[in-house]
């Protein structure tokens, strides 16, 4: 079982994906906003974030690189509705990339690679 | 005193008087013309005019007088006769010759005028003519067309064959243009390579005649040191005549004219009467060069016209594709995040649904669609990213491999083999990989959707004509050209969005690359689809 923090400012994604990763077996939290985020990561503990590109009036990719640069080991999947993002070099710093779509079988294949990867 | 000619009798019987020959019988009847025409030349009259004389007869020597004066002005008579027969003969070919140059704005019409009437025997009657003419520069005099016989043989059967065809000069003029002029062109060849002549060098024979502007006839030009020798050796001759060409003060040529064959000597006359023709040439010469210089800046500000009009097309479809793909990318994004959480949340219940609850069929229902309408929607997503494509320099046999080794799984799902064939002799190509990719895969996913019993996929690349060609061709059921043309346009059918629309993506992507996208269906069945995709210029 791993503590996964899921950053999106639509509280829907947030109850589906607390919904399905939690029935993987995973502890979930949820953050609407990126200081929420930054907040809840200092905290408690968590072994992956899966973060929305596209938040409210902010950036995702701005949290990304916050994260990167404090907490160098926790992993962040980018999970967003625009594919054109993987080919920016800002997005490379995530250990993971998925276009959102209703089947969640991508999402949760990459949360187990990201996982498996940092030896959870 | 017994006369030994006739000359003193009125009327002669037919026989008697040994100078009337047939057609002349008048003359035995007409005295007077008999004694100007026959007896004046008759030795028997000059016998009889020195018998005369010895008898004593003063008129002897006065009449003998008269005579030598009366025959000298005969002759400086029929002199002039001839010459002015010859000026008429002259002006009436100048004439003809004017009026087709007038009239005419082709430049190898007019130079076929031109060297036929300087080489035809009813023209100049010169032997071999060449025209030189200056580069658009005015810096040289370049060779550009010789008639006349290279050698004695040819000139026999030039000169039967024009007795044999009795040719007006003007229908030899067409003659020429029609059937010899490209042959001329040819035959003279090597000798016209070998002369271009710098228009700077103020020395030179042939500059030397467009400066001083009148005709110079050279001769012994073997011996003669101030002769260019390569242009002597070219053309074989030790006399010809340098005809310069002057049109309103520019220098439009020279023609060198000789007589190689029959070494006729080229008279003041000859002289003269070319360089009257020649102000006329070279005016003829300079409106057709014109004309047909005109005509080419008119094929070009044609073509330039229509490449404009293209290019003005294009802009106002690139502006509407662009303003219709900010429009789909920005609802379609605004639509994803609501359909995912449907059909997210119509997953997560089914998966909690028991097996036999009714509702089971409506939350896969649910989560079917919303998985098709994603797919349309990538599938728009796709289209508007091809609007500002990322180019870059790719190796397409990795490109196709990748894609067919992605689609792997897929393919043995629905049982069709795909069979790749790929020049690894192939340049690289400037592409936006993440384009042609998606062309790649959206291909060959049509080619699996137009197998349901499976199949199987060729995957060709090759290098043909400048062009790298990916070809992906399926064995399934030909389509339709109608089938073909609604696939191609993009939203051509809004009924089967998503299942169409890819294909029209992809040409989309071709064409906005430059590229070029062919659907057909070739004789042996099947569907081909063709992707043509530009050399890199920097391999080539």
């Amino acid at each position: 079982m791993a503590r996964l923090l899921v950053v999106d400012d639509e509280s829907s994604i947030r109850l589906l994906y607390s919904q399905e990763l939690a029935d993987d077996g995973h502890e979930v939290a949820t953050a609407a906003t990126a200081a929420e985020a930054v907040e809840k990561i200092k905290e408690s503990e968590f072994d992956l974030i899966v973060l929305d590109i596209k938040l409210k009036n902010e950036s995702g990719l701005d949290l990304l690189q916050k994260v990167v640069k404090e907490r160098h080991n926790l992993p962040v999947i980018l999970c967003t509705a625009f594919s054109c993002f993987k080919d920016d070099f800002s997005a490379w710093l995530a250990d993971g990339y998925v276009v959102k779509s209703s089947d969640l079988t991508e999402l949760k294949e990459e949360v187990k690679r990201v996982l498996a990867k940092k030896g959870k | 005193m017994d006369w030994v000619c006739c000359w003193h009798r009125k009327i002669v019987e037919p026989g008697g008087c040994p100078n009337i020959g047939e057609g002349e019988e008048v003359l035995y009847t007409s005295y007077q013309r008999r004694v100007l025409e026959k007896c004046i030349d008759c030795p028997n009259f000059r016998k009889d005019l020195q018998k005369m004389q010895e008898s004593g007869n003063p008129l002897g020597e006065v009449v003998s007088f008269l005579l030598g004066e009366v025959r000298e002005q005969r002759g400086k008579l029929q002199s002039m006769v001839s010459f002015l027969d010859s000026r008429e003969r002259e002006i009436k070919f100048l004439h003809e010759i004017s009026l087709v140059l007038q009239t005419s704005v082709d430049l190898d019409e007019v130079l076929s005028v031109v060297m036929t009437a300087i080489t035809a025997g009813k023209g100049f009657g010169m032997n071999r003519a060449f025209l030189l003419l200056a580069d658009k520069e005015r810096k040289f005099l370049r060779g550009y067309l010789g008639v006349g016989p290279r050698n004695d043989g040819e000139a026999w059967a030039i000169w039967e064959d024009i007795q044999r065809d009795d040719f007006t000069l003007k229908e030899m003029a067409r003659d020429f243009y029609q059937t010899k002029l490209t042959s001329e062109k040819q035959k003279f060849h090597d000798v016209l390579k070998r002369m271009t002549i710098p228009m700077a060098d103020p020395n030179h024979v042939l500059v030397r005649a467009l400066r001083e502007k009148r005709p110079i006839l050279v001769e012994n030009a073997f011996q003669n040191p101030e002769c260019d020798h390569s242009l002597v050796q070219a053309l074989g001759v030790d006399t010809f005549l340098v005809t310069p060409l002057i049109s309103r003060n520019r220098r439009i040529g020279v023609i060198i004219s000789d007589n190689c064959i029959t070494r006729k000597r080229i008279t003041p006359q000859d002289v003269q009467s070319l360089e009257t023709f020649a102000f006329s040439v070279a005016f003829a010469i300079e409106r057709a060069s014109l004309y047909e210089r005109l005509q080419e800046e008119l094929l070009k500000v044609t073509a330039v016209n229509v490449k404009l009009k293209e290019q003005q097309e294009l802009i106002v479809k690139m502006e509407r594709m662009a303003l219709v793909g900010k429009i789909t990318s920005s609802i379609a994004h605004s639509i994803r995040n609501p359909l995912m959480i449907i059909g997210g949340f119509a997953r997560t219940l089914l998966r909690g649904a028991a097996d036999d609850d009714p509702k089971r069929e409506y939350l896969e229902s649910i989560g079917q669609q919303v998985r098709q309408l994603e797919e349309v929607l990538e599938d728009i997503l796709n289209y508007s990213d091809s609007l500002y494509p990322a180019l870059d320099t790719w190796d397409v046999n990795q490109l196709v491999s990748a894609v067919c080794r992605e689609l792997n799984g897929r393919l043995h799902e629905r049982r069709v083999a795909c069979r790749l064939r790929l020049d690894t002799s192939l340049p690289p190509a400037r592409i936006d990989y993440k384009q042609v990719a998606y062309c790649v895969r959206t291909i060959v996913n049509a080619a699996m959707e137009g197998m349901p019993e499976g199949g199987e996929i060729r995957a060709e690349t090759r290098r043909e004509n400048g062009w790298i060609l990916v070809e992906i061709s399926d064995n399934g059921v030909a389509l339709s050209p109608e089938r073909i043309d609604a696939m191609t346009t993009p939203f051509g059918s809004t009924e089967e969005l998503g299942s169409g629309l890819g294909v029209a993506i992809c040409k989309t992507i071709m064409e906005k690359h430059g590229n070029l996208f062919e659907v057909d269906t070739p004789p042996g069945g099947g569907t081909r689809y063709i992707i043509k995709l530009p050399v890199n210029r920097e391999e080539t």
